[in-house]
């Protein structure tokens, strides 16, 4: 029998197709990673499928691909030598909404929308990062580690334990869901660590290359009984940086972001090429978000206290920073960003990257907050050396635990029909990437080739001890070959 | 096999001659027992041995090329810090090299951006003085503020103060690991550059390789220097008062209150801190177990005897005493909030409020945990756990029931179901089960109960920390995961393929169990033979 | 197990081995008060386990080296004696296990001694040397036992009888007469009598501390006979270390309390806060200056009174009769920062470690002269930290502390004062008050 009538009988024709359009479909995303085609997609139904796919896989040295969103904006699951895609999107049960403990446990294709939803109906949410696109898969972009928009700390890390399939074909749990039996067990799986070694860690951040996981249990909280958004427009950055890392510390606040005039026209507009312009001229270069709520009791006092410090500093410390209900000259914001900010990108509308020219390159990294500006001063300069206009970038600046780093993300908007903007967006990204880099931005989570082939000859020794690692889980190199340092 | 001439002569060249030793005197000072915790027991009497070198690394250099030296010379080698988790942080092979690092005492402290990065010689008291001193905390371990920060940060590392920032893994930023092999490896941004302050990546993630849910006890490597995070915290001073051995803190009363209450059954007490959860107040509850309050009220070990001994079933079935810390991070106004969000909750569970000294005298310092063996002399946690609340109270009430069959030599506690706290703000729960023997009596009890322990959790599907090298392995391995023993074995054989690193760790309690007798009657579980290299 | 019969008789180091064998390796015993932390400097109380660093030197090593000692199990040699000596009792170690544990280490650590000598392997060689002289000459230095009142000048008048004998010492009759001078200048000024013993002899610190019972004990009986019989009261002396063998070491050589010797002892700090406080002296005259005082380990840890004890021990550890543990929570901690806190023009500022947390000056108990280096080094570690809280001068209570400062600040060149408290209190009476 061949490989592919083997597999075949082995998941049936329902789970398995090779057709010529749906291979294409999986070859590209919205990323400028070079295309790669697949040689097989299966869609499991259940973990026993992906068991079998993975272990007929690693006897044959067939590379496999996890995918569980329906859009990819980095180019993690492009097949780069061929083997099977594993489409997880159909693996989209929420398990349990566990009130009791604040947790909820969902299978990889679970998207936000489709999270979202479900627990704002028990008055429930899950931390999320900006506007993610609502058919990505939550279980998806934790292991990656987006950045979540709120900045309580005690929120941090939602993801708890999980269920994967190791490159062997190996089924197995991490975290107090290794016990036996799990779920029926006094064990709930609200322990991420263990058993033995921090498998969890191993699993984040690894772009699929690892093993394939088929659900998880994240933590969730209550939604504030009153919300206050906040907007400020920004003087200087660094300024409003500095209030950041003062007030963040005290502990004031859930989400908080600040962003460019042009991501937040791309995000705020309505009517689309009116708007846009419009909003790009009229915002300030970058506005300030905060939001400030009241909880399950007595709301209105954890309002009241919060709003009581943030005055006195502001006053006393801060008074270039106005702090408003409103964005001067823009009042409907607070009623149309606040909801915004806790949901995903409205299905069916052009996700707000897309909105401008069709195209979005992101380049983001870790940082202290005190080198923003010299990271933005570095991408401008660096956009101007390739013709990009500066005016065209959109960039975001998501504070972390306090204000003791931030998540900083540009984005090139570029239109993907015109190969002289994918060429010049290409070589501006690789070129800013090598650029910040060398100046100490921290590519925790590296996507694109040059970008990835640059972070890993960095951390050489990282790099050594990961591939030494990754050979233990997956001897056979099959879990999506070519990424990372594989 | 002693360690040979030549190899002691260039260990000696690494550090200089002050700082190595062979002799007799100095290797019986580094002796696991008699005292200690989980001494007095089989497991040290069997498994420990005295080292027959040690030397003191000043930096990772040094380390790095001690540990080179030791896989040349074959030389079975332990990392210890301040060698306070007992019979497991010693050699349990005759001449092994203990590596003491108290000498990387290494201290940077990024106040703006809340970390500091700290050797392996400093320990939590050191780290947070030095974070309070600036508005900011850490949260010291069970183990008392006298261990190793980066010990405790991968072995253990929560107390109540872990009510709101949980998981030490949360905390661990930019570090310094030396493979069992000698390959430095570097973590976090540390990979990049010469920067501490981020944990993450790239990629995946290779604190994965530091700990599990507990930790490796030094099977896996040596770290040498971690960035821990600092945590806000609120900017009025806790005063030192008082006289050995009366020490406290002070609180200022408007910023950091602890309150007592006396609620009216233990339901009731895990119903305050889900609902302190759900309302996302506090910054610490715990239930007291009342020998701590005994422990706290006795001005001698004598007097808690005498205390202790009025105590009943009955007494400590209804004791349901709840210990909440309120800390106006904030403000002042936060406080009082919180407080009255508090009250509230109390005061519909029936709860009341009983007179709290204004002072700490133990959980911001962590200075009372070596109090643990006034009582009795001999002290395990013989299961510890995080988990959901949930999980919590039963894991504890199992525990109690299962304990009266090994009372005597455990000391009497009256059916206490253990200590169970909030953690995460009610995303997690803990329970941790302590017990109490004199170590001049019989102790094969403690040393079949800790055994069976590690039963109950698998019959009962309870998660524990006493996985990895604390039960054995082939025992635990294929109930967790399953087989999570598979790959922490593989994990260890790649990066120490001559088990020269703490041998016998992971499998030290399966020979253990092969070595004494009195446990033979429990080993109903298979095991292959163990590595030759053992 | 059964019950034993247990006692806090140092020459039998059995009565010890629950103690060493209970020891938790928590290093209480040589870091500061958790409490009183001040971060990653100054953070430990033991000079030993400081300077030396090896776990063995730390008590919480040598409690490990004990129990070996006391099972047969471990050989004398160079490096176990070093162990065992290069440590000045400071009590530091003592009262920081007694924080949580109350396990004896300082009886602990004197049985050792004791046990030492008794197997002909201690003290150390120049222990042996002073304790010749000292047998010889009854004084510390070997210096002529006839020039032991040349400290005395014209204007210094002792009573033929007193209720109050002061005992001098053999470091303020020899080596420190400013001492002695200024403490018989301030009993002058205030007006009170006191007599001096008509034959002082060595108070045999040393010979205690090195572990010569024998030769302590015997010197012990004969210098509170010759105490008794001049009737006095009280006996005072201007010296810690004597202060304690007196107070404490005495009634435990010879299984007596403090109370019975038959005479108060009182060190000079405490009286004159008794003077100050019922008006007998006015400290009047200003002397600016910016000091920090170092407790001496004899006068603040060490110094609660000795109450002998035997029982039992069962159950748990548990000891019956009830003891009562001396914990240092009593020692003269406040009177002398009362005291130089009341100068005018000085400013007393604190040093990081403090109390019962201080950082011993490294001499005491014939330490400095079996181990000048390690001396020398702690005495430096505390210079340190007097420079780093902007001291001008560091003042202490005894004259071994100003004798191992003095020779700090001569060689590392620091600019600091070194004072006895005496001194400081006569230059604030001095021209004030009642002469005799």
């Amino acid at each position: 029998m061949s490989i592919r009538e083997e597999l075949l009988k082995l998941v049936g024709t329902e789970k398995f197709t090779d057709s010529p359009e749906v291979l294409k479909a999986y070859s590209t995303d919205f990323s400028l990673v070079p295309s790669g085609i697949p040689n097989y997609v299966v869609k499991p139904k259940k973990t026993e499928d992906v068991r079998k796919v993975v272990e007929f896989a690693n006897e044959h040295s067939i590379p496999v691909v996890p995918v569980s969103s329906s859009a990819h904006f980095y180019g993690t699951t492009i097949p780069k030598q061929g083997g099977i895609v594993l489409d997880l999107t159909g693996m989209n049960k929420i398990f349990e909404i566990d009130e009791l403990n604040r947790r909820v446990r969902i299978e990889a294709g679970v998207t936000w929308e489709q999270l979202t939803n479900e627990l704002g109906k028990k008055g429930f949410r899950i931390i999320m990062p900006l506007l993610p696109h609502p058919l990505r898969s939550v279980v998806t972009d934790y292991l990656e580690r987006e950045v979540p928009t709120n900045t309580v700390y005690d929120y941090g890390e939602p993801l708890q334990s999980m269920e994967v399939v190791w490159p062997t074909g190996e089924i197995f749990r991490t975290g107090s869901a290794s016990v036996a039996g799990y779920p029926d067990s006094p064990s709930k799986g609200a322990n991420p660590s263990g058993p033995g070694l921090d498998f969890y860690r191993l699993l984040q951040g690894a772009q699929g290359t690892m093993g394939v996981v088929t659900w998880a249990n994240f933590k969730i909280e209550y939604l504030p009984k009153i919300d206050k958004i906040l907007f400020a427009p920004v003087p200087e950055l660094d300024y409003a940086l500095e209030f950041l890392y003062r007030v963040l510390r005290l502990r004031i606040g859930q989400e908080c972001l600040l962003l460019n005039n042009v991501d937040l026209a791309a995000i705020i507009a309505d009517d689309w090429s009116k708007d846009f312009e419009k909003l790009r001229a009229s915002l300030p270069p970058w506005t300030l978000i905060m939001v400030i709520s009241g909880l399950q009791r007595h709301p209105e006092g954890k309002i009241q206290y919060e709003e009581k410090m943030l005055g006195e500093v502001l006053r006393n410390e801060f008074p270039e920073i106005h702090l408003a209900d409103n964005l001067p000259g823009f009042p409907s914001l607070s009623k149309k960003l606040l909801p915004m900010l806790r949901k995903p990108w409205p299905n069916k509308v052009t996700y707000w990257k897309e909105r401008y020219k069709g195209g979005c390159q992101s380049l983001f990294f870790i940082a202290k907050p005190t080198q923003a500006s010299k990271f933005i001063t570095n991408v401008e300069q660096i956009a101007a050396r390739h013709g990009y206009p500066i005016s065209d970038i959109g960039s975001y600046l998501q504070p972390i635990e306090h204000n003791r780093a931030c998540h900083l993300e540009f984005n090139f908007f570029y239109n993907p029909e015109s190969r002289s903007d994918v060429e010049m967006v290409r070589s501006l990204y690789d070129e800013a990437a090598k650029v910040l880099l060398s100046e100490g931005a921290l590519f925790t989570r590296p996507y694109g080739e040059e970008l990835t082939r640059l972070v890993y000859e960095k951390a050489a020794d990282y790099t050594m001890t990961l591939r030494r690692v990754k050979k233990i889980f997956d001897p056979n190199n099959i879990m999506n070959p070519g990424k990372l340092c594989f | 096999m002693a360690i040979s001439k030549e190899a002691y002569k260039v260990l000696e060249s690494i550090v200089g001659s002050e700082y190595i030793s062979n002799d007799p005197t100095i290797c019986e000072g580094y002796r696991s027992g008699p005292g200690g915790y989980e001494s007095g027991l089989g497991y040290e009497r069997v498994m420990t041995r005295i080292p027959g070198c040690v030397i003191m690394p000043r930096t990772t250099e040094e380390t790095q090329k001690i540990v080179k030296v030791c896989n040349r010379y074959k030389i079975p080698y332990v990392p210890y810090s301040t060698g306070f988790y007992g019979p497991r942080s010693h050699p349990h092979v005759s001449d092994a090299l203990i590596i003491d690092l108290k000498r990387m005492d290494d201290f940077e402290i990024d106040e703006k951006h809340l970390y500091a990065i700290v050797g392996s010689g400093v320990i939590y008291s050191e780290l947070q003085a030095e974070a309070m001193r600036r508005g900011l905390y850490i949260v010291i371990g069970g183990g008392g503020a006298q261990v190793s920060a980066i010990a405790n940060m991968i072995g253990d590392g929560w107390s109540p103060l872990s009510y709101r920032v949980g998981l030490p893994h949360r905390r661990i930023l930019g570090t310094e690991l030396i493979l069992p092999d000698g390959e430095l490896v570097r973590l976090g941004s540390l990979a990049f550059q010469d920067d501490y302050h981020w944990g993450e990546g790239p990629g995946p993630d290779l604190r994965g390789l530091l700990r599990g849910f507990t930790g490796h006890r030094g099977f896996l490597g040596i770290v040498t220097k971690m960035a821990i995070k600092l945590l806000p915290f609120q900017p009025e001073r806790l005063e030192p008062t008082g006289i050995s051995p009366n020490t406290a803190l002070k609180l200022p009363e408007r910023r950091v209150k602890w309150i007592n209450f006396t609620m009216p059954s233990k339901d009731s007490m895990r119903r305050a801190m889900v609902e302190m959860a759900n309302a996302e107040i506090g910054a610490g509850a715990t239930k007291v177990p009342i020998f701590w309050r005994a422990i706290a009220r006795a001005k001698s070990k004598e007097e808690f005897w005498e205390l202790w001994s009025k105590e009943n079933e009955e007494k400590i079935a209804n004791f349901h005493v709840l210990r909440v810390l309120l800390v106006g991070f904030t403000s002042e106004e936060q406080l009082e909030y919180e407080e009255n969000v508090l009250m509230e909750i109390i005061g519909e569970l029936g709860g009341e409020a009983r007179r709290t000294r204004p002072t700490d005298e133990s959980w911001f310092k962590n200075a009372d945990s070596a109090g643990m063996w006034l009582m009795c002399g001999g002290y395990v946690s013989v299961d510890y756990v995080i988990e959901t609340v949930e999980h919590a109270i039963p894991h504890g009430e199992n525990y109690a029931k299962l304990k009266r069959n090994y009372t005597p030599p455990l000391m009497p506690d009256y059916g206490d179901p253990g200590w169970f706290q909030s953690f995460e703000l009610g995303h997690q729960g803990y329970s941790e089960f302590l017990v109490y023997w004199d170590p001049d009596e019989n102790t094969d009890g403690v040393d079949q109960f800790y055994l069976e322990t590690s039963k109950e959790n698998i019959r009962k599907r309870f998660y524990t920390s006493l996985l990895g090298s604390h039960q054995p392995l082939y025992l635990t391995g294929p109930a967790y995961g399953p087989n999570y023993h598979k790959w922490l074995l593989k994990i260890k054989d790649e990066f120490d393929p001559q088990f020269i690193c703490h041998p016998p760790v992971p499998l030290n309690h399966d020979v253990f169990v092969e070595r004494a007798e009195w446990l033979k009657p429990q080993k109903d579980w298979e095991s292959p033979e163990l590595p030759k290299a053992l | 197990m059964p019950k034993s019969k247990v006692s806090l008789d140092v020459t039998q180091v059995e009565n010890f081995v629950f103690d060493m064998s209970r020891c938790i390796k928590c290093k209480g015993c040589t870091w500061v008060d958790h409490i009183y932390m001040p971060g990653v400097k100054y953070s430990t109380r033991c000079p030993s386990a400081t300077k030396y660093l090896f776990d063995s030197y730390g008590a919480y090593g040598k409690m490990r080296i004990g129990v070996a000692m006391v099972e047969g199990r471990l050989g004398y040699s160079d490096e176990l004696l070093k162990i065992l000596y290069a440590c000045t009792l400071c009590g530091a170690c003592d009262v920081g296990c007694k924080r949580n544990l109350d396990l004896e280490i300082e009886l602990t650590l004197e049985a050792l001694r004791i046990k030492a000598v008794k197997d002909g392997k201690g003290p150390m060689p120049k222990h042996k040397k002073i304790a010749q002289k000292i047998m010889q000459k009854h004084n510390f230095f070997g210096s002529h036992h006839e020039n032991r009142k040349k400290w005395l000048t014209d204007d210094i008048k002792p009573s033929p009888k007193a209720d109050l004998l002061y005992f001098v010492g053999c470091s303020a009759s020899y080596t420190h007469p400013e001492i002695a001078r200024a403490t018989a200048k301030i009993l002058n000024t205030s007006g009170t009598p006191f007599m001096l013993l008509p034959d002082e002899w060595c108070c045999g610190n040393m010979l205690y501390s090195v572990g010569m019972i024998d030769e302590a004990r015997e010197l012990a009986q004969r210098n509170i006979d010759a105490v008794r019989q001049t009737g006095a009261n009280i006996l005072l002396t201007s010296c810690a270390e004597g202060y304690r063998m007196w107070k404490v070491d005495y009634p435990k050589m010879l299984n007596i309390s403090t109370a019975d010797l038959g005479f108060k002892v009182v060190h000079l700090t405490e009286y004159v806060d008794e003077l100050i406080k019922k008006g007998a002296l006015k400290l009047s005259n200003r002397i600016d200056l910016r000091l920090t005082y170092h407790d001496p380990c004899s006068l603040s840890r060490l110094s609660e009174p000795w109450v002998p004890w035997k029982g039992e021990r069962g159950l748990w550890g548990v000891v019956n009769p009830p003891l009562e543990r001396r914990r240092g929570t009593n020692g003269v901690y406040q009177p002398p920062r009362d005291i130089l806190n009341s100068i005018p023009g000085v400013e007393l500022v604190e040093m990081i470690r403090m109390r019962e947390n201080a950082f011993c000056c490294g001499a005491g108990r014939g330490t400095k002269e079996a181990f000048p280096d390690f001396a020398s080094w702690a005495a430096g570690q505390r210079l340190v930290e007097a420079k780093e809280v902007g001291a001008e001068a560091i003042v202490s209570a005894c004259p071994w502390c100003k004798d191992n400062f003095t020779d700090a600040v001569k060689n590392n060149g620091k600019s600091l004062k070194v004072l006895d408290f005496s001194e400081l209190v006569l230059s604030a009476i001095e021209g004030t008050g009642k002469r005799r």
